[in-house]
């Protein structure tokens, strides 16, 4: 009590911190849902849809139903009520009726007492088919008189976007140089590396069902689990164990967890369901294939006139998050330059392949890149560098784009200064070696979505904390650490508000039995919301605790100040209580402390009614990026190597800069992946990519130096000043190589994957026109 | 995840043992680091009644170096080999083309003579179960029809092993035992253009060793082209040797793989007795043109594939050409 007070320390934001799971994760111990023991858990299989598309004629179970060891078999039958992320859109079966839309699609299932059994009943399950043409491509599937996938929509367009801003027209009647192009992006999966899986239990006596599954959104798909099944919400519990990723593959209810809740009812027991990595593919949700016209008009000094952009997705075969991905592509043409005309027509279209989702950078990717990638081209037919284009277009923040966003703090000049720098662009750019180049570009992305998918008056984030007799702080919350950190970050921000050491908090999250609920970890929303939110809960907590302490020291709570785990009367050293102390005195007539900490997006930053649409892409701020890519084309091979990258960030504030430092080089990883190499393949319409030696995720060998710098420009709107720091900087990566394949071979490229194969056809087209 | 079948495991002690074992049954396999045979197991593409493992025999294990020849248990892994210090020394090539194999965990597991036999590859076969029966399997396993040439007579699957062609340029022998005793051949002797019967062995027999000449005067060369420097079996893969006496290509030998059913040799004696020169080169694009056979095999087309193994192996055999200047 007398000892001399520890000197007040910085607190843990802004400190590079390990992940608080980190240890779990590196020695083995973290338990993934495939890992949980239950000696008693069934068999779970799915059998699927050899057909793209097709009438089921009838479904023949009574073989399979009869092999001992069977338990349960489910079928279309067993679910009438359709699925969907979007409550305008649910049009998902977990197990097809009537119709199968693409191959692969469930259309029954099977829990026996083991995984031999299971594949047995399978093989002795009969459907006819009644096949009818299916599409792959798009354009094929949106003509005239093609077959209809979905009866509601007969031309097979889910959602068909047009918005306009600004005078168009007269913008590039004003241009000194207009360009038009048109790019391929092929489609691409996330490739988690924990394959999908659910484990789950049924109660009969209760009715209980509890589900451990790999998603990002646990509370989506307690909801959707419990619509399907037709249980009531109360009776359902969702559980989300460590997890091996997401990048947006699971940011909605898929069809093997509601189709594993089925069995173990039916079966009234135990299913395990797990998935292979074909059968993950088929799962899908990735970013689409898209094609995008796009047409800019720029003056002599390089600053942007208008720009109209038309953009035709693949969408697969179910709606999904489809409405959302093909508005993202016209959202986020806003917020990162000052664009006075902006006209954007886009297409999602219905075709026989798995359906597409939502993935790291959701539906801004290939049009930043895109965009991105005319620029540079434009820049250069106007005798300018590519910095100095970015820089006449720059916003001035703080300000109101056409599409109602408002940005209140743009690093965006900082990023770019830093990049020119590091990369030594000024002496570097068009001075390699032939076959080696730099190229630049720039992206950014929202914060979190500020308008949920449902729309129920709740706030958008809620923290509970619960300090006991121990001096132990939980921190409970429905936020799903997927490997980004959230459990740590949450941590970070009450051990600041605190002043406590980490070790005294503990984080339970995702368990909606224990957590109070969250949205989900989609739309980079989590560090934003939940942060907010969690600090609202700390500093609610740090309240009552001075208050205790001031009761304790008999002096008013303004004069408290607390730190380092102590409390004191401000200027007095000698009146200090520890956070033992504090705490028991907190516990006095009251026990337990629970608080409750919330966050809601204020409605100015919820888009404006006004503009249709503008709900997507509204955001409480926005991350920026930019990068300079250096690489180099092999003239025989035709291979494409990315060697470095430098990367500038506006992540607002880095909680944690070794995370944030992680998730940069992850996000612009993941961009290399979709240039250099990635990219789904169908042969007509069967997937030829199901497995990790034709889908070809780079390895190490592959890996450039990725070198991050962290800019902060301290937004107002999050918890300490902190944005979104994963998303931002994927999508720069694909035009900055596309610029430094230019530089090094002088073609450019308008589609992407830049395989071998494909950058060889343009060499040798090159070469034969020379 | 995806079920074995059952099967019989058997570890025997000699090698007398192991092709007793082997020409016990017809639907016995070798299994020795199994990087080729597991994951074809687990996707049912084979269903082996026994699998013999034969990666503890210790005649199998052995490398001897003798004057005019080295000597290789087919059981050694690649990642020994790779470690073998004198192997860079004499056979760089070799080594090379062990590194570009698959990863270094693949590596540490997969057996020199595993890597000689592996099965041959295609989209339309290395798929899971249910794929295939959506796709009436295939004329290589449980199928009628090949997909890739539904006209043709036989199955068309590819050869993407790195090792055997630089083997081949190299001149290496093998010996095989089996049932009736031991016998040697040089390694084109193992492979027949046939991709659901790529491999010569008779029911009972298994590659034991691998003998190479050593040839001091020779210069040779590997060239991969993958999409990734790792995991990736070779789209198309080159190996060649030549002697150069002053401006005279005394010899050279190119064999391709990644190509056809076979690593295939291409017969370049036109261009033996001349110089190295842009006209050669060309020559030799000719006749590798003529030698191979790609068709759509891989997720990657075939037009690249031909056209990158021809490029690769005029830039492969001109280096090869100014080092042995």
């Amino acid at each position: 009590m007398n000892a001399p007070l520890p000197r007040l320390t910085k607190g843990p934001v802004g400190v590079r911190t390990p992940l608080v799971d980190g240890i779990d994760k590196v020695t083995g111990k973290a338990r993934y849902t495939a890992d949980i023991p239950r000696v008693d858990a069934l068999a779970g299989r799915i059998l699927r849809s050899p057909i793209a598309h097709g009438r089921i004629l009838s479904i023949d179970t009574s073989a399979a139903e009869a092999l001992e060891g069977v338990i349960a078999i489910c079928t279309g039958d067993d679910c009438k009520v359709p699925f969907g992320v979007l409550p305008i859109a649910e049009n998902e079966f977990p197990l097809a009726r009537d119709k199968v839309r693409y191959r692969g699609e469930p259309v029954a299932a099977v829990a026996a007492i083991d995984e031999a059994t299971a594949e047995q009943a399978m093989a002795l399950i009969k459907v006819e088919y009644e096949p009818l043409k299916a599409y792959t491509e798009a354009r094929k599937a949106m003509a005239e008189g093609a077959e209809v996938i979905h009866d509601d929509k007969p031309n097979n367009v889910l959602r068909k976007v047009h918005q306009e801003f600004g005078d168009v027209d007269a913008g590039f009647a004003r241009a000194d140089l207009i360009q038009e192009r048109t790019y391929r992006f092929a489609e691409v999966n996330h490739v988690h590396i924990e394959l999908n899986a659910t484990l789950a239990e049924y109660d009969p006596e209760r009715e209980w069902l509890t589900l451990n599954t790999t998603t990002q959104v646990p509370y989506y798909v307690h909801l959707k689990v419990a619509h399907c099944l037709e249980m009531d919400e109360s009776r359902v519990r969702v559980i989300k164990p460590f997890l091996g990723g997401g990048f947006g593959a699971r940011t909605e209810a898929l069809h093997f967890e509601i189709i594993a809740a089925l069995l173990a009812r039916k079966a009234r027991g135990t299913v395990r369901l797990t998935q292979t990595r074909e059968e993950t593919f088929i799962a899908h949700r990735g970013r689409p294939d898209t094609e995008i016209k796009i047409r800019m008009g720029m003056t002599r000094d390089g600053r942007i006139t208008a720009v109209h952009n038309e953009v035709i997705q693949r969408g697969g075969a179910y709606a999904g998050y489809g409405i959302i991905t093909i508005l993202y592509t016209g959202a986020l043409m806003h917020g990162i330059y000052n664009l006075p005309a902006i006209r954007h027509d886009g297409w999602r279209v219905y075709t026989n392949t798995p359906p597409c989702g939502a993935m790291r950078g959701h539906g801004t990717v290939d049009p930043r890149a895109a965009f991105e990638a005319l620029m540079n081209e434009m820049a250069e037919q106007l005798a300018l560098d590519p910095f100095q284009v970015r820089h006449v277009n720059l916003l001035q923040a703080p300000c109101t784009t056409l599409y109602a966003q408002k940005v209140l703090s743009y690093g965006l000049p900082e990023c770019l200064d830093k990049v020119l720098k590091a990369s030594g662009w000024a002496e570097r750019r068009g001075q390699l070696p032939k076959g080696r180049g730099l190229g630049m570009a720039c992206s950014h992305f929202v914060s979190g979505t500020s308008t949920p998918k449902h729309w129920t008056g709740e706030p958008h984030a809620t923290v509970n904390l619960k300090l006991d007799f121990d001096g132990g702080i939980t921190i409970l919350t429905g936020a799903a650490d997927i490997g980004q950190g959230s459990n740590t970050m949450v941590t970070q921000v009450v051990g600041e508000v605190l002043g406590v050491e980490m070790g005294r908090l503990r984080v339970i999250s995702a368990d909606s039995a224990l957590t109070p609920k969250d949205n989900g970890s989609y739309s980079s929303r989590v560090t934003l919301m939940v942060g907010n939110a969690a600090k609202h809960a700390a500093e609610q907590l740090r309240d009552i605790l001075i208050e205790a302490a001031a009761r304790k020291l008999e002096v008013a709570p303004n004069r408290i100040e607390c730190g380092h785990e102590c409390f004191r009367i401000s200027g007095e050293a000698d009146k200090t209580l520890d956070f033992a102390e504090t705490v028991r005195a907190a516990m006095v007539d009251s026990g337990t402390v629970t608080v409750k900490g919330t966050f809601t997006c204020p409605p100015e930053f919820q888009g404006d009614k006004q503009i249709r649409g503008s709900a997507i892409g509204a955001t409480m701020g926005f991350c920026y990026a930019a990068q300079v890519v250096e690489a180099s084309v092999d003239e025989v091979t035709g291979k494409v190597t990315a060697h470095k990258v430098w990367v500038a960030v506006d992540v607002g504030r880095a909680l944690n800069p070794l995370a944030v430092e992680g998730q940069i080089q992850g996000g612009v990883w993941m961009g290399m992946g979709q240039t250099v190499s990635e990219e789904t393949r169908f042969d007509r319409e069967r997937m030829i990519h199901g497995n990790l030696l034709d889908y070809r995720v780079p390895t190490i060998v592959e890996s450039p130096d990725i070198e991050v710098h962290i800019v902060e420009s301290i937004d107002p709107n999050g918890p300490f000043g902190a944005k979104e720091a994963s998303e931002g900087m994927l999508a720069g990566f694909l035009p900055a190589l596309m610029d430094a394949v230019h530089d090094a071979t002088g073609l450019r490229p308008d589609a992407l994957p830049l395989t071998p194969e494909r950058m060889s056809d343009w060499l040798e087209a090159q070469e034969n026109a020379s | 995840m995806s079920l074995l079948n059952e099967f019989r495991f058997i570890r025997p002690e000699t090698t007398a043992q192991a092709v007793t074992a082997l020409a016990g049954s017809t639907d016995t396999r070798v299994l020795c680091g199994g990087t080729d045979l597991l994951p074809n197991l687990r996707r049912g593409l084979v269903s082996p009644g026994a699998l013999v493992d034969v990666s503890r025999l210790e005649s199998l294990q052995q490398i001897s170096w003798e004057d005019d020849r080295l000597t290789l248990g087919a059981a050694i892994t690649l990642e020994e080999l790779a470690n073998e210090p004198r192997l860079n020394r004499h056979f760089p090539a070799l080594v090379k083309a062990i590194l570009s194999v698959a990863g270094p965990s693949h590596r540490a597991a997969a057996s020199l003579g595993g890597n000689l036999c592996q099965d041959t590859r295609c989209i339309f076969y290395n798929q899971s179960d249910w794929w295939r029966r959506s796709n009436d399997y295939c004329l290589k396993y449980r199928g009628e029809l090949c997909h890739v040439m539904p006209k043709g007579d036989r199955c068309y699957a590819t050869y993407h092993g790195d090792i055997a062609p630089v083997l081949m340029a190299l001149g290496a022998q093998i010996d095989i035992i089996g049932p009736g005793g031991s016998r040697r051949l040089p390694l084109d002797g193992l492979y027949q253009e046939n991709g659901s019967h790529h491999l010569s062995l008779e029911p009972g027999e298994l590659v034991s060793t691998i003998i190479l000449p050593r040839h001091v005067q020779w210069h040779s060369g590997y060239e991969k082209v993958r999409v990734r420097d790792a995991i990736d079996f070779p789209l198309a893969g080159v190996a060649a040797a030549l002697r150069r006496e002053g401006d005279t290509l005394a010899q050279l030998r190119l064999v391709v793989t990644g190509t056809n059913s076979i690593p295939i040799r291409v017969d370049l004696s036109q261009l033996e007795g001349g110089t190295w020169s842009d006209e050669a080169a060309e020559e030799m694009a000719k006749a590798i043109r003529k030698a191979v056979n790609v068709l759509k095999t891989t997720v990657t087309g075939p037009k690249y594939r031909r056209r990158v193994v021809m490029a690769m192996a005029k830039r492969l055999v001109s280096q090869l050409w100014q080092q042995a200047a």
